[in-house]
């Protein structure tokens, strides 16, 4: 598998994006071309939206928990793409040519790892690609919680969990 | 009759079918069919006034309805229906 470059202006626009959010959390899409990150698109958190916990694949638990919280407070704890945003991008992107690459996300309190909720959601999403003309992509997550932004990046299939480098240029 | 396909989140509500048979002529006739077969769907896909909910994706052989015609994309025998939840995580 060709190994995915991300340009430095990319990585540094994903953080610009999280620190935005911050402390809600941010999320979006990067596509391009031979494994190389042409476009980024950010995509709206709408967790906050009435009803959006129960169609998002999240576990009874998980949904428990957001609905006891404010819906601001939704925003810090999960993400849930606007798919007029989602639809718009993969149209785009099929204007240009660009395949999807990576699905990112940030975490304001915690590390870049896929949570459990990220694993099983991906999961679920990994028999969805094929069906609307889309690659399965990797997970990239920005962390803030250190002063220092981390970013990794991952393969979820199956729901097993693999570090997928990129290199950035 | 019209192929839907089903997200997990949804399922609870179809006796855990993946995929589903409708009758129908139109979205808006689908998502009307479907509700009458599997009651509480409609809630989960359309607002108050019927229109698409924002956390999700109604796709008709690979396009997005809102790039066709929306509730009223027309549907004929053979059509493949697929409802796509929000990417989403934690």
């Amino acid at each position: 598998m060709t190994e995915l470059v991300i340009p430095r202006a990319i990585i540094d626009d994903m953080i610009a994006h999280a620190k935005e959010l911050a402390p809600h959390e941010c999320c979006g899409l990067l596509a391009g071309t031979g494994g190389i990150v042409g476009r980024i698109y950010r995509i709206t958190n709408i967790v906050a939206m009435e009803g959006a916990q129960h169609l998002s694949s999240f576990d009874t638990a998980k949904a428990a928990h957001l609905e006891r919280l404010s819906p601001a407070e939704r925003a810090e704890i999960a993400f849930v793409m606007d798919m007029q945003d989602f639809s718009a991008a993969k149209k785009d992107m099929r204007q240009r040519g660009l395949d999807l690459l990576v699905v990112y996300h940030s975490h304001p309190h915690d590390p870049a790892r896929p949570s459990v909720t990220d694993i099983k959601i991906a999961t679920d999403y990994e028999e969805i690609w094929p069906k609307i003309n889309l690659p399965v992509p990797s997970y990239l997550l920005i962390s803030l919680m250190d002063a220092e932004p981390d970013v990794r990046n991952y393969w979820i299939k199956s729901g097993q969990v693999s570090p997928a480098p990129f290199t950035v240029r | 009759m019209i192929k839907v396909r089903i997200p997990t989140p949804l399922r609870p509500l179809t006796k855990n079918q993946g995929e589903v048979d409708v009758a129908a002529t139109s979205i808006e006739d689908l998502v009307n069919n479907l509700e009458s077969a599997y009651p509480g769907i409609k809630a989960r896909l359309c607002d108050d006034t019927g229109e698409l909910r924002r956390f999700v994706n109604i796709y008709v052989n690979e396009e997005d309805i809102r790039f066709l015609k929306g509730k009223d994309t027309a549907l004929k025998t053979g059509d493949e229906v697929s409802i796509v939840p929000a990417i989403a995580g934690g």
